[in-house]
């Protein structure tokens, strides 16, 4: 899934950055990118802050 | 290169969210319909749960996969939540369809049938193909019309899921207890993933590039 339009995130890379220790949108962001631009998705990366990191597996 | 049949061998978005009145969607599409030619959209399909009030389901065919990161940037989608009312961005699909898997029986009644969608990470998608191929005649007796498969870019292992049944008795029925092969009805809803959709086509345009 594509979670961050503005930069062409997916929720593996997101994945990717909650599993290296990521636990904020803001710390999301920062690794990144997702949700650094117009923040319009962070709701999307709390869902899977508060799933463990998974994209879905 | 385009497709004769819109279903078949088509690259597909596909976003489920909420938005305060579904009953604008379709029309506000309607009303988009050179944006999303601009953008090489050929089809645009939109459902509207049955259950849960202010869902809806829009997939959009597009001709290309290259651009699909530059396309999902683009104004076009961020006018069209602006449009509807949708403030949080959803996450959203793209990927290339796998096969459509017909089910329907000779003696199909012709009224629109009940549509799961389901989002879900599988471990390997043709075994899953071939899995379903040789469980179509219990599709078709659970009362599944047709079931499409469609692959992400993004992931090998992601799939987008697009049943269409008989009824709302028959997709209860499939949703408690699907058949074996199935398993991604129980991967909707985890991670980014949205929790299964269940609804009706609502409308389906044809945009000429």
């Amino acid at each position: 899934m594509f979670v961050c339009l503005c930069n062409g995130i997916t929720s593996q890379v997101v994945a990717d950055a909650i599993s290296k220790g990521a636990s904020t949108t803001n710390q999301i962001a920062a690794a990144c990118g997702a949700g650094a631009d117009c923040g319009r998705c962070r709701r999307t990366l709390r869902r899977l802050i508060d799933a463990g990191c998974h994209p879905g597996r | 290169m385009r497709s004769a049949d819109p279903q078949t061998h088509s690259m597909v978005i596909a976003s489920d969210y909420r938005v305060p009145n579904p009953d604008r969607v379709w029309p506000l599409l309607q009303r988009r319909k050179s944006a999303l030619a601009g953008i090489g959209a050929h089809h645009v399909l939109v459902y509207t749960s049955t259950h849960d009030y202010g869902r809806v389901l829009v997939t959009i065919g597009v001709r290309s996969r290259e651009p699909i990161v530059e396309l999902l940037r683009s104004r076009v989608f961020f006018d069209w939540f602006d449009a509807v009312g949708v403030e949080d961005i959803p996450a959203v699909f793209a990927g290339e369809i796998v096969e459509r898997f017909n089910s329907s029986t000779p003696s199909q009644p012709t009224a629109p049938g009940v549509v799961i969608a389901a989002i879900a990470s599988v471990d390997d998608v043709s075994i899953l193909a071939a899995e379903i191929r040789g469980a179509i005649s219990r599709f078709q007796t659970a009362g599944v019309r047709e079931t499409r498969v469609f692959k992400a870019f993004d992931d090998r292992h992601e799939v987008l899921i697009l049943q269409e049944i008989d009824d709302e008795d028959a997709a209860r029925r499939w949703i408690e207890h699907p058949d074996v092969v199935a398993r991604w009805m129980t991967g909707a809803g985890v991670g980014a993933y949205p929790p299964l959709f269940v609804g009706k086509l609502v409308g389906m345009m044809q945009i000429d590039g």
